[in-house]
């Protein structure tokens, strides 16, 4: 449920459009809409650096695009790098107002381009950095990745993959960077905020945007906003902050820590094809570790945070 | 609006390399389904007898437009201070927020908006009337029935004279229903608005007895007969004229009478009147007590209205039939049956039986018998009625036969302002195309409306429905006069507006456009959504989104 207010304030979103018409994202794309609510957050001041990704594909074939920013395209593990490039650049130059954001798939993020991420992250490079996460690699015709959840079906895990999604917004944040938060495009509001708020911080900031994907999750290409909403309100999508090593829950998921209040991952699971394979047994093991992603969630909720990785305001 | 920078020079900030901007094709042909708006029927607008646009009225409520919020009313309901407040809200009852948290107060938001109106109503230009058509309408009662057609008629351009035998016009709205519910002064105000817009009306005229009806017929191009259902059946048992009838009572009390029968008075009947009966009794400090050969939950009353009749402190004698009364040391006595519920009958309520041996007396100073009225057809020429002296007449329109016309309790029996109004207006309608020599068709029955499953509750949230507040019993029982239900304030109203799912109609909201992955929805046509086709993909995301359910899908031709 959104807030009665959320009618109101999606009116006061720019109209204006920087992803355009005619961008040959699949239908349903879940990235796609959360690359529109990137330049509703942010603007045209930007520079983009887009590593090979399914992003790297959706602007078309040159000499077209549709994407009216300026772009890096760049190959598939050094969006941190470049960036980094791209932001001493600028800074050579004396250009200050312009915002650099990596935007890169959980394949680059949490696998191949995890060093330069991590190496610019721990140099405090002043950018934000997106992971568009769709839980596999999509552009290459989906393959797992390291965010493919357990048990989900991609053509390189027909079984269902074996192994868990990493905890990438934690590994993040024991690099002390001042800003990490996760998003849904189902939440846009919750997400633009993110970015504003992203873009006021100097240093590295990580938004980790879940973005579902018809093509690879199997799903009815109507369903990529319910399906990120019910990511949320099973809990297994939890929105959070952590801003300066303070840890936040942000609604609705600070409303969830009661369990009974988390609608059944079942509702979530039984729309995607990709989990079609889940054995009972399956389910309870994911059941569990959410649970137990919650009571860590509530611990760090309610005691500031002492556990983590501090970060000391710049 | 889609900013398209077409030169390296428009291109913003720093410019690395830069291909063409803009699209190497059209998507549009990828395309399976097209997204397609339509408006669906709302539950409200389907169960209102008058099918008030309630979701158009609601959107114009959320933007503060009172004024055009008044005039859709206006369309299909002239006196919505009447109705909203003693409609029995047909609107509110499969309200699609009712299966979410509650209905949305649709009676209140109509009440607040009818006295809006009324304010308003002598203004100059708030109802305009068209072009003088030069043709005159004669209606007989200046019931609800009559007032609604006189309102349509006069508002395309026709003369009108209403003839009424009563001295106020107003029909039961002024005679029936009782001040606490329905101030006497917002009758007069809408009569007064109708007069000012140039209907006549001729008070104290009887048709039939004071005007000849032929002389009516001849006089005018149409004849609307809207006299209501005034005569008091008879139980059919010994003693009965002991009795009072109880719109012969009501009418007293609305015309001055402020002295109860007795003490002691039985109430014969479970419907409307023998409720206001009784609890108009007791603001005149006597006791009643209702007699009904029925349970509670047979009770063709307004539900609300037996409750505060229980909660002023009224008895109720339940599956009690009387069978006999008369006079013994000046009080009545009631001998009654008791009775049990058998099988389902036409109603389908369940028939009361008496028990056998189980006779019991009552004993009152007066009663008052309310079990149902029909219309008095004595005067009106054999040929338009049937046998058992109903009107000869196709409810749809209204159509009689030669230049005659009906509406309202007259052909309906007892049944409620809304049906009345509803009625008046339709038969304006018909009575129109009639002297424009048009074929007289009935109006288009609206479509199943939407249930809730077409809604995406997921877009509101939780809120309580604002509520009137009441009189409490002991305070409101000591005034005939003083209104019991009070209305909401225009932030209650906007409230609620806001809480109305606006089933079937847009509401603007911008969620189709926020979610589109394909930036494919214009929103230049006030708010509301129209779709690229060159662009769009037909995923459907803003088909399953609408909180308003009105966007479908539709099957692309091959
Ligand atoms: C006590 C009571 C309470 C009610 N409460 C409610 C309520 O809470 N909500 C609700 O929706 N409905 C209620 N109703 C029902 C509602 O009032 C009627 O359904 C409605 O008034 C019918 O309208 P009408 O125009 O058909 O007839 P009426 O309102 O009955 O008007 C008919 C008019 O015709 C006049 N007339 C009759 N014969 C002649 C003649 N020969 N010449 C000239 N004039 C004539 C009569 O004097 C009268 O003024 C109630 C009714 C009663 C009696
Ligand atoms: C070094 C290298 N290995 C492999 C590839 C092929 N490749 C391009 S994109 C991609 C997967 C991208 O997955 P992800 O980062 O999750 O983005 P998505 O396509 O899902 O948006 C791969 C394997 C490459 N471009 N470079
Ligand atoms: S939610 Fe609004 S539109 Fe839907 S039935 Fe209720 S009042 Fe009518
Ligand atoms: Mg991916």
């Amino acid at each position: 449920m959104q807030s009665t207010k959320f009618m109101e304030s999606i009116k006061e979103l720019s109209k204006e459009e920087y992803l355009l018409r005619g961008h040959i994202a699949c239908a349903g794309c879940g990235p796609a809409i959360g690359l529109r609510l990137l330049f509703k957050a942010l603007g045209n001041k930007i520079i983009l650096v887009v590593p090979a990704c399914c992003s790297s594909v959706i602007p078309g074939p040159y000499p077209y695009t549709s994407l009216a920013v300026p772009v890096q395209n760049i190959i598939f593990e050094a969006t941190g790098a470049t960036a980094s490039g791209v932001v001493a650049a600028l800074r050579k130059k004396g250009v200050n107002d312009v915002t650099v954001v990596g935007w890169a798939g959980d394949g680059g993020t949490f696998d191949i381009g995890i060093q330069a991420l991590s190496g610019a992250a721990e140099r405090g490079t002043n950018f934000i950095y997106v992971c568009y996460d769709n839980e596999a690699y999509g552009n290459t015709g989906v393959q797992r990745s390291g965010a493919t959840p357990y048990g989900a079906w991609t053509t390189t895990t027909p079984t269902g993959k074996k192994e868990r999604k990493k905890d990438m917004p934690f590994i993040m944040a024991a690099h002390r960077i001042p800003y990490i938060a996760t998003a849904c495009p189902s939440y846009p509001l919750d997400f633009v905020k993110k970015l504003r708020k992203a873009k006021a911080i100097k240093g590295t900031k990580f938004i980790h945007l879940l973005a579902p994907c018809p093509t690879g999750w199997r799903y009815d290409t109507s369903k990529t906003v319910e399906i990120g909403r019910l990511a949320v309100q099973t809990g297994l999508w939890a929105l959070f902050e952590i801003e300066y090593g303070r840890f936040k829950l942000n609604p609705p998921s600070d409303q969830l820590i009661d369990k009974e209040k988390r609608r059944p991952i079942k509702e979530y699971l039984s729309l995607q094809g990709r989990f079609r394979k889940l054995t009972d047994d399956d389910i309870e093991k994911k059941q569990k570790w959410l649970d137990e992603d919650w009571e860590r969630y509530h611990k760090l909720a309610s005691n500031n945070a002492s556990d983590l990785a501090l970060c000391e305001e710049i | 609006m889609v900013v398209v920078p077409k030169t390296r020079k428009e291109m913003p900030v720093t410019t690395l390399s830069v291909p063409t901007i803009g699209s190497a094709g059209k998507t549009g042909f990828w395309r399976d389904f097209r997204p397609v708006m339509v408006e669906l029927v709302s539950p409200c607008t389907y169960d209102c007898p008058a099918n008030n646009r309630l979701p158009q009225i609601f959107e114009k409520i959320r933007d503060g437009k009172l004024e055009e919020a008044a005039k859709i009313f206006l369309e299909t309901n002239p006196f919505p201070s009447i109705t909203g407040r003693i409609c029995p809200h047909f609107c509110e009852e499969h309200c699609n927020r009712s299966e979410y948290d509650e209905a949305v107060s649709i009676r209140s938001i109509e009440r607040f908006l009818g006295d809006y109106i009324l304010e308003r109503k002598g203004e100059a230009g708030f109802h305009e009337i068209s072009t003088e058509k030069g043709k005159k309408i004669g209606i007989i009662g200046s019931g609800p029935a009559g007032l609604s057609a006189a309102y349509y008629l006069r508002k395309m351009g026709y003369n009108v004279t209403i003839f009424e035998s009563e001295e106020k016009p107003g029909g039961m709205l002024t005679y029936g229903i009782p001040p606490y519910r329905l101030p006497k002064q917002i009758v007069e105000k809408e009569v007064a608005a109708l007069t000012k817009m140039g209907i006549e009306i001729k008070s104290g005229k009887t048709v039939g007895e004071d005007i000849k009806f032929e002389d009516v017929q001849k006089e005018f191009d149409a004849v609307l007969l809207a006299i209501g259902a005034w005569k008091e059946r008879d139980i059919g048992i010994s003693g009965e004229q002991l009795m009072m009838s109880g719109l012969e009572f009501l009418g007293e009390v609305n015309k001055g009478l402020m002295e109860p029968p007795g003490m002691d008075v039985a109430v014969i009947g479970g419907g409307n009147v023998s409720v206001d009966v009784a609890r108009t009794l007791k603001r005149l400090k006597a006791k009643p007590s209702i007699l009904y050969r029925r349970t509670e939950k047979e009770m063709p009353a307004i539900s609300e209205e037996v409750t505060k009749a229980k909660e002023d402190g009224i008895e109720f004698h339940f599956l009690t039939q009387p069978v006999d009364a008369s006079k013994k040391n000046g009080k009545i006595v009631l001998k009654c049956i008791r009775m049990r519920l058998g099988e389902l009958d036409a109603s389908g309520r369940r028939r009361p039986i008496p028990i056998e041996g189980s006779q019991f007396t009552l004993e009152f100073d007066a009663v008052i018998k309310a079990i149902g009225e029909g219309p008095d057809t004595t005067w009106i020429p054999k040929k338009f009625l049937n046998e058992g002296g109903w009107m000869k007449v196709d409810s749809a329109t209204g159509v009689v036969g030669e230049n005659l016309f009906a509406a309202g309790d007259l052909i309906s029996g007892p049944a409620t302002v809304v049906e009345a109004i509803a009625a008046g207006r339709r038969t304006a309608r018909s009575i129109n195309q009639y002297l424009r020599g048009e074929e007289i068709r009935p109006e288009v029955p609206l479509e199943k409306p939407v249930k809730i499953e077409g809604i995406n509750i997921e877009y509101y949230e939780p809120k309580e429905r604002a509520k009137a507040s009441e009189l409490p019993p002991e305070e409101r029982t000591k005034s005939l006069d003083k209104e019991e239900t009070s209305g909401i304030s225009l932030e209650k109203v906007q409230d609620e507006a806001h809480r109305c799912f606006s089933c079937g109609y847009c509401r603007a909201c911008d969620i189709c456009w926020i979610f589109c992955p394909d930036g494919s929805v214009d929103l230049e046509n006030g708010g509301k959504p129209e779709f690229d086709y060159d662009y769009c993909k037909g995923c459907g995301i803003c088909s399953n989104e609408c909180p308003c359910g009105v966007i479908i899908m539709e099957r692309e031709e091959e």
